[in-house]
């Protein structure tokens, strides 16, 4: 059992919290890693404008040339994410300590903070009851707080239409980004999914994180029960045990579709159960993209 | 097809409850909100027509676990058609013999197989054809002759409801039979059948007889077809009876005590362990006894009673109740007798005390247990007794009493009172035949010596009692080896009495000489006793025999009217018993635990009561209703049926011909065809296949 399983993280209140304690054992497991000594390059001056920050104010260049520059750096001009955040109300689903949402939120506010961390930008794209917020990414400690508090914010309900998201984002990010989506991925039909793995075709790397609850995943119920829907009115009584094994075909069959769309794209997808501890979930990624670039 | 547990059929109402269950019990379901509910409805939908069918399945093969477990309790069986039988073999006169024996009282699961035996019958009457006629024989004591085969149906079932009840003899199954088969000969039908409805108890055939037989039309023997209808348990079903009783006074544990031995038979494989014996009367036990009784063996078992009422006593000793307790009781009516007052009046009273008269007579009649109350006196008071406080006078040796004396005495007797007169001595004939002339039996003639105690010779020549009328209820324990306490004393001397012409005077006893030894006489409403010796030792050596005591304590009841004139009474249930009233008594009820007891006088002053169908005690009234206790009996059981063994199959077919007895309900290979044994393979597999379905 880890420190950072999801009876623990469900402890802790907030996206604030629980995004830090899963970066904070991401960090402390890349310690371990071959990230050790990886180290953040000067890369050109640029002229200051309002809103960068003072902290990289170039001073011997202002004493130098009397103008201001600040100092930009490889990393922070070569990433810039975003993520999209399903908070349909399916996402409300839990069955144990944490919900999808609480478990994808977690693992987006964790990847802000590693962004954030190595001075890249992150962004959010929130996907709630149909409409769409966006919080454009920018690599300031300020914007941190911003996006924690925005992940926060979010409650799941409605439905949400990932095409619309993707197209968005697909809109709004210029030049090559990393797109990471947190979803269940249980909106109707098959567009969206499309859609947000053509963003791949625009050279973004795209990272599908399919967020399930357990439940969903075996169907572990007995006795009669009346399944009601958490998007609309829809509902359906059934004998679990009568169609248990048809359900599992079915899911398995849709687990089976998502990943092979990803794996056809060149998406990275990390399936991940609600039960699991969520740092092993984001070194695992890491982990998979470290030995992918080597 | 036959059932032989019917009462288990209600047990497929069972079937209903998966239908039952599917209608009434609607569980509401747990709602549960689910984000996947889409792949749910999926499978639903993609699984409704086979979760349908695995449904009706199920439904199916649970109604047919309910419907095969109780169908296959009932342990039905295929018994071929016997309309169908009966066509191959032609019609033919039926006789259904019912055995109503006490045997057929026999208890299986609570009920008498009797009742068994009347379904049987009513089957039998059902199962016949049309154009077959039939007649009933119920087969028990007293049943009479059957009639005619007819074609009525409904008389014969409207007889079987009046026969609702098994008797309590024994029934002779050959003599029905017979009379079975004799009521077919006239049917002008070629075929003859004998149905036998019973318990096949050993018992009640004689296989040693010859098998009955009809006559066909042309009047030729012709075996009949016999269709047997057992009924009871299969085996020899356990049964334990009281076959005999045996009562005895029981002086040494006092007045009025009797010793109650019966006889108990257990007539089953099985050995009876701790069975109580009780002695009841009036439905109280008065005393018990626990007795163990091996296999097929025989016990005697002893209680010894003291009865504190006097008179008659009825009741019964009771064996502990088994599935046949009807012969576990035997009835007992016995006399317990009144204290009797004696008056001993000695004649010769002695200092010493051997040389008195009374030496012998006092301890004779103040024995242990008696129920003599006796009171001595010398001559001279007691002549002067009130006689009145007495039942029985002894005079022994006496003088001839003075005229007033002897008129009291008279006047005694013939109020009722009782009088023995013993000679000796101090007897004078003639002064006796003065006073007491006419209250003795006979007159005195003189006194005749046939030896002297000191002869030589006076084996050969004393006088000897040869003589002894044991019919009488005085003298009826003397017979056999206690004859010879009568017979073996020797008389030295008696006195002649005149000749046998005076009204009431019977010899009970006489020498080898013809000479009397003892006369009795009625006179009024008294008795008389005249002994022609002496009560002690001086003329005769009777009253060192062992003769003396009983013969004394006996002679002061039968003076004193308590002693018990005849054998204990005891009749045989399916039979008559002649009663013998005391003297202008007219019997006007016999009451016991039968209804209406039949009864007549006659011409000889007897009455014949019964056949008694019912074992007890009875009691007898006169007109006036009051109980006559010297007339109360018992009727019991024969003991013929206490075994319930069944006749050996084999030999009964023998007996009746192998190739004419068939049994009901067996199929032409003499087997009927189990079903429940399928049937419970059928609910096997469908608990089973019910099984596999829900794993799935």
């Amino acid at each position: 059992m880890t420190l950072l399983d999801a009876q623990t993280l469900a402890r802790l209140s907030g996206v604030r919290l629980r995004a830090r304690a899963v970066m904070e054992g991401v960090l402390s497991g890349l310690h371990k890693s071959p990230h050790q000594g990886q180290s953040v390059e000067f890369a050109e001056h640029k002229e200051y404008a309002p809103g960068d920050e003072l902290r990289h104010m170039d001073w011997k260049a202002y004493g130098k040339f009397d103008r201001y520059y600040v100092k930009r750096f490889e990393h922070e001009t070569n990433l810039r994410a975003s993520l999209v955040v399903d908070a349909s109300a399916s996402m409300g689903y839990r069955s144990g300590a944490l919900s999808k949402l609480e478990v994808a939120t977690s693992l987006a506010g964790a990847l802000c903070y590693l962004l954030v961390r190595q001075q890249d930008a992150a962004g959010l794209t929130l996907l709630s009851d149909g409409a769409m917020r966006e919080l454009p990414p920018r690599a300031s400690a300020g914007h941190l707080n911003v996006l924690l508090e925005a992940l926060e914010g979010l409650t799941p309900k409605g439905p949400v239409n990932l095409a619309t998201a993707a197209d968005h984002v697909a809109e709004k990010v210029r030049g090559r980004a990393m797109v990471c989506v947190f979803s269940d991925l249980f909106e109707d039909g098959p567009e969206g999914l499309k859609r947000m793995l053509s963003l791949r075709q625009r050279r973004n790397d795209v990272v599908v994180f399919h967020v399930l609850d357990p439940a969903e995943l075996t169907f572990p119920f007995e006795d009669p029960t009346l399944f009601l829907s958490m998007e609309d009115s829809a509902r359906i009584e059934v004998n679990p045990r009568e169609i248990r094994e048809s359900y599992l075909e079915e899911f398995g069959a849709f687990l089976a579709a998502c990943r092979g769309a990803c794996a056809e794209a060149g998406v990275d997808y990390e399936l991940v159960r609600t039960d699991e501890p969520l740092d092993q979930v984001l070194l695992r990624f890491l982990s998979r993209r470290q030995g992918r670039r080597r | 097809m036959n059932f032989a547990n019917p009462w288990a059929l209600w047990g497929m109402l069972a079937a209903a409850i998966p239908v039952l269950v599917h209608l009434f019990d609607r569980r509401r379901p747990r709602p549960h909100p689910f984000g996947a509910i889409a792949f749910v409805m999926r499978s639903q939908k993609r699984t409704a027509s086979r979760l349908k069918l695995k449904r009706l399945l199920l439904y199916t093969l649970r109604t047919l676990v309910f419907l095969c477990v109780p169908l296959a309790l009932a342990r039905p069986s295929c018994a071929p058609d016997a309309a169908a039988a009966a066509l191959t073999r032609g019609p033919a006169a039926t006789a259904i013999v019912l055995d109503a024996s006490l045997s057929m009282r026999l208890r299986a699961d609570g009920n008498p197989i009797y009742e068994d035996a009347l379904d049987e019958a009513r089957a039998a009457i059902g199962e016949l054809l049309p154009e077959e006629p039939a007649t009933l024989v119920r087969c028990g004591v007293g049943d009479g002759p059957p009639e005619a085969p007819g074609f009525d149906r409904q008389r014969l079932l409207s007889q079987l409801d009046r026969w609702e009840q098994a008797g309590e003899e024994f029934a002779d199954l050959n003599h029905c039979l017979t009379l079975a088969a004799r009521a077919l000969d006239e049917s002008p039908l070629p075929g003859r059948r004998l149905v036998l409805i019973s318990d096949l108890a050993a018992h009640g055939f004689r296989l040693e007889s010859p098998a009955p037989t009809s006559k066909d039309p042309q009047g030729a023997d012709v075996k009949p077809e016999v269709v047997l209808r057992p009924v009871g348990p299969e085996g020899q079903p356990g049964n334990a009876a009281v076959v005999a009783l045996a009562i005895e006074p029981a002086p040494q544990a006092g007045p009025g005590a009797f010793q109650l031995t019966a006889t108990v038979r257990n007539a089953s494989s099985q050995a009876l362990k701790d069975a109580e014996l009780s002695l009841q009367v009036g439905g109280v036990t008065l005393a018990k006894s626990f007795l163990d009784v091996p296999a097929g063996g025989t016990v005697r078992k002893s209680l010894t009673h003291r009865f504190e009422q006097q008179g008659a006593i009825a009741g019964a000793m009771v064996l502990a109740a088994d599935a046949l307790p009807e012969d576990n009781a035997r009835a007992f009516v016995l006399q317990v007798a009144e204290p009797i007052s004696v008056l001993v009046v000695n004649g010769a009273p002695a200092a010493q005390r051997y040389r008195d008269e009374t030496f012998f007579l006092e301890p004779a009649l103040t024995a242990p247990g008696t129920p003599v109350r006796s009171v001595f006196r010398d001559a001279e008071a007691g002549l002067k007794e009130d006689l009145s406080a007495y039942d029985v006078v002894f005079l022994v040796n006496v003088p001839a009493p003075d005229p007033e004396a002897a008129s009291r005495l008279a006047a005694f007797v013939e109020k009722g009172g009782g009088l023995f007169v013993s000679m000796g001595d101090q007897v004078s004939p003639d002064a006796y035949n003065a006073v007491l002339g006419e209250l003795l039996p006979r007159r005195l003639r003189d006194v005749r010596t046939a030896a002297e105690r000191e002869d030589a010779d006076v084996e050969r020549r004393a006088g000897r009692i040869t003589q002894v009328q044991r019919d009488h209820p005085l003298l009826a324990p003397f017979s056999g080896e206690a004859a010879e306490g009568l017979e073996d004393a020797r008389f030295y001397r008696y006195v002649l009495f005149e000749g046998g012409n005076q009204e009431g005077g019977t010899v009970l006893a006489a020498f080898q000489d013809g000479a009397p030894a003892l006369l009795i006489g009625q006179r009024g409403r008294g008795r008389v006793a005249l002994f022609a010796s002496t009560v002690d030792r001086d003329w005769a050596d009777l009253a060192i025999r062992t003769a003396f005591l009983p013969l004394m304590q006996r002679m002061a009841a039968y003076l004193g009217g308590g002693l018990e004139e005849r054998e204990r009474l005891q009749v045989r249930v399916g039979t008559t018993l002649t009663l013998s009233p005391p003297e202008r008594v007219r019997v006007g009820a016999v009451e016991g635990p039968m209804k209406n007891v039949p009864f007549r006088a006659a011409e000889d002053g007897s009455v014949v009561v019964g056949p008694l169908r019912v074992p007890g005690a009875y009691v007898v009234k006169d007109l006036e209703g009051k109980v006559l206790p010297s007339l109360g009996f018992a009727a019991t059981l024969g003991t013929e049926e206490t075994d319930l063994a069944r006749v050996q199959r084999d030999a009964l077919q023998a007996w009746f011909g192998e190739e004419t007895v068939t049994t009901a309900g067996e199929n032409a290979e003499g087997r009927e065809v189990p079903v429940w044994t399928w049937l419970l393979v059928v609910a096997a597999l469908a608990f089973l296949g019910e099984g596999l379905l829900l794993r799935r």
